[in-house]
């Protein structure tokens, strides 16, 4: 192989996770069901170690991945929110400007000077949050969450290459840092266009499709605790029928945890068309979508 | 519980895959073999989820995927055993009969604007578009006027090629967007505190003068949607040049349909044409087949245009608007992608016929949402198409 062998999960990681059953069940204490294959994928991004990119329709559970992994790990969840024009000095670090005049104006109140060192020093620097995933002390890894990745510029793509392949930045005034526990990166995309090439290169893949209803029910009765069995057994069944159906927008696990909560705020213990019809905002975002559930009945939708 | 020969298996892997078209590279393999040790002891399941993130990087990957892991693995479980089934496609609308006439002559009064924007977009095409532009149709016009009077129907190879030069003109054509990055400028709304301050030490850190930024401007997106359907035939070889010269060069998302979408952007992307159009053509199935335009863009819109390729972006749409399906539908269609899109231009080669009226069911329920209607259908007219695409206040709807 060219490139040099890699350094490997760190010591502490291979004992909190050693192997992919231990993973899951710590994401199960943390309130996030994952299947076997979502299960294996970050088990393997964390220990080999490479960065994951996650697909899915919206609502799958792409971020909260993320956020489960490390409330599992026990380690700060380092969110990078991408937008169009994203650039380093929001990703990365920026110098705190008006701190850095209003120390030259005290150093020279003072009759003091202030150095190039001293102005170009850590005491000035704004740590966004990649700079602030590469400080994390360790020893477990920090958790790093590139959300969104296709809505920042292609050029924002080339940017994270050097953070992805080596875990280290340059920054000019003060060198290179290299994370001494580089942070494991999960990457989110929703495909409104297709990543680069090369990005995806050094990633590990994988696609997050919708749960089963068996899982569905075990998800939304887990993060609306009391609800009971056959009211998530009954919106689980409706929500695989809307996603199965012509919605534009068809609901994610969000949508079905929504709706449960909704219901279970209204006092409804099974859900009918009259429930239905009174909570379908929860569930359905688009206007056209409600009106075409409502032509074809919302008994069909419920089941009754 | 199975004993494996890691290398050997990766490696062996990996040639299936490639052979079923998953782009499955040395150290995609490399890193199979290497995950496989992690997850010891190693039974189907892993081998199947290990395999997967290693070596698939796109969901289109995956049925072909599914395919070999099935061969390799044995028998045809499914290991994704979690799939809904929202995946599958939901049942098409049965096709109507022949296109209707439909009564929406004033529309074309009312949005169509057939000329009236072209030679506004000429006048009033500012900033430095306009050298380029001018200059491309003014070759035109002096190297090609017997060329511009010819449909595109009967054209031949030389000048097809004369056709891929003008569009590639596209690239200068494309309105711009304030972005949201900003750059240096003598005068801009924002204050760029970095460079006032290091300017400010040749001053003794008196910041007299104040750096300033402005935003920038970027090309909006453009996105070709073309008919290759059977009535649109003629026309299909000059269209490809156009969407050739648009991904090429204009970065344009290109997608074509008959009965169903494909994305061309990829294909057509590359440097050398000739081949770009040879994989192009090998891709979508149903070149020449019917025509059902309403469900091409609710699949458009649904897949990739409320994703955000549509949003603010320039569409043009190539048909002649013959839809099979129901009129009702590609207006409301129409509708949606008009909520989206920053302008729709629709290139209709049958409107240059004499006679012509968009009168056919789908066209008249289409136009309503068009900020231009032109023929394009020779190459004078092909230079009004690129003026459509391109900004200018009076072709500019005002009610968005």
């Amino acid at each position: 192989m060219s490139q040099p062998a890699r350094p490997g999960a760190s010591e502490a990681l291979r004992e909190r996770i050693p192997d992919a059953e231990t993973l899951v069940r710590l994401l199960d204490g943390s309130d996030y069901l994952a299947d076997e294959g979502l299960a294996t994928a970050l088990f393997i991004a964390l220990r080999l170690p490479q960065p994951l990119l996650l697909e899915g329709e919206a609502g799958v559970g792409k971020t909260e991945a993320a956020k489960a992994l490390a409330r599992a790990l026990g380690t700060p969840l380092v969110r990078l929110q991408c937008y169009e024009g994203i650039d380093a000095s929001e990703a990365l670090y920026e110098w705190n400007y008006p701190r850095q005049l209003l120390g030259i104006r005290l150093a020279e109140a003072r009759g003091g000077a202030l150095g190039e060192d001293e102005l170009f020093s850590e005491e000035f620097l704004v740590r966004r949050p990649l700079l602030a995933a590469l400080e994390h002390p360790g020893p477990l890894p920090a958790v790093l969450l590139v959300d969104e990745l296709d809505r920042a510029d292609d050029d924002f793509e080339a940017f994270l290459f050097e953070l992805l392949a080596e875990s280290s930045v340059t920054i000019p005034e003060l060198g290179t840092i290299t994370a001494r526990f580089p942070p494991a990166v999960v990457l989110t995309s929703n495909r409104t266009r297709e990543l680069h090439d090369a990005l995806k290169r050094r990633c590990l893949y994988h696609w997050i499709d919708y749960p089963s209803p068996e899982r569905e029910v075990e998800i939304v009765r887990r993060r609306v605790p009391g609800t009971a069995q056959e009211l998530a057994v009954d919106v689980a069944a409706a929500v695989q029928r809307l996603r199965a159906g012509d919605v534009q927008k068809p609901p994610g696990i969000a949508e079905a945890i929504d709706w449960v909560a909704a219901l279970a705020l209204l006092g409804v213990t099974r859900l009918d068309a009259a429930a239905a019809d009174r909570t379908l905002g929860t569930v359905l975002k688009h206007r056209e979508d409600q009106e075409l559930v409502r032509a074809g009945g919302l008994e069909a939708l419920t089941g009754g | 519980m199975l004993t494996l020969d890691l290398p050997a298996l990766a490696v062996a892997l990996s040639r299936r895959l490639h052979a079923a078209g998953v782009p499955a590279t040395p150290e995609r393999a490399a890193r199979f073999a290497e995950a496989l040790t992690l997850l010891a002891p190693v039974d189907g399941p892993r081998v199947y989820w290990a395999a997967r993130v290693t070596f698939v990087s796109s969901h289109e990957q995956l049925p072909a995927f599914d395919r070999v892991m099935a061969e390799v693995l044995g028998g045809d479980r499914d290991f994704a055993d979690t799939r809904g089934d929202s995946a599958a496609p939901p049942a098409p609308a049965a096709a109507g009969g022949p296109p209707a006439e439909g009564s929406g002559g004033e529309a074309l009064d009312a949005e169509g604007r057939p000329g009236g924007p072209v030679i506004a977009a000429i006048d009033a095409a500012a900033g430095p578009a306009q050298g380029p532009r001018r200059e491309a149709v003014l070759t035109m016009a002096s190297s090609a006027e017997r060329l511009g009077e010819r449909s595109f129907a009967a054209l031949t190879a030389e000048e097809l090629a004369e056709l891929r030069q003008l569009a590639r003109g596209l690239a200068v054509a494309r309105p711009v967007r304030r972005a949201r990055r900003t750059r240096r400028a003598s005068s801009g709304e924002h204050v760029d505190v970095r460079a006032t301050l290091r300017r400010s030490r040749r001053t003794s850190g008196e910041p007299v003068r104040l750096e300033r930024r402005r935003r920038r401007r970027r090309p909006r997106r453009l996105v070709f949607l073309c008919d290759v359907s059977g009535s649109m035939e003629p026309y299909t070889r000059a269209s490809l040049q156009l969407l050739q010269a648009a991904a090429g060069g204009a970065e344009a998302e290109v997608f074509v349909f008959a009965t169903r979408l494909t994305r061309l952007t990829r294909a057509l992307r590359g440097g050398d044409p000739d081949a770009a159009l040879a994989r192009a053509a090998a891709l979508p199935p149903d070149w020449s087949g019917g025509t059902r335009i309403a469900e091409a863009l609710r699949v458009f819109i649904d897949r990739h245009g409320r994703r955000g390729m549509a949003r603010g972006a320039v569409v043009v749409i190539l048909s002649d608007g013959w839809e099979r399906g129901e009129p009702a539908a590609l207006g409301h269609e129409m509708e949606r992608l008009a909520r989206l899109a920053h302008r729709i231009v629709w290139v209709n080669p049958r409107k240059a016929a004499p006679g012509f009226a968009p009168l056919t069911g789908g066209m008249a329920a289409a136009l309503p949402f068009c900020d231009a209607f032109l023929s394009g259908h020779n190459l004078s007219e092909f230079a009004a198409v690129l003026d459509a695409v391109g900004d200018s206040p009076t072709a500019r709807r005002t009610t968005r």
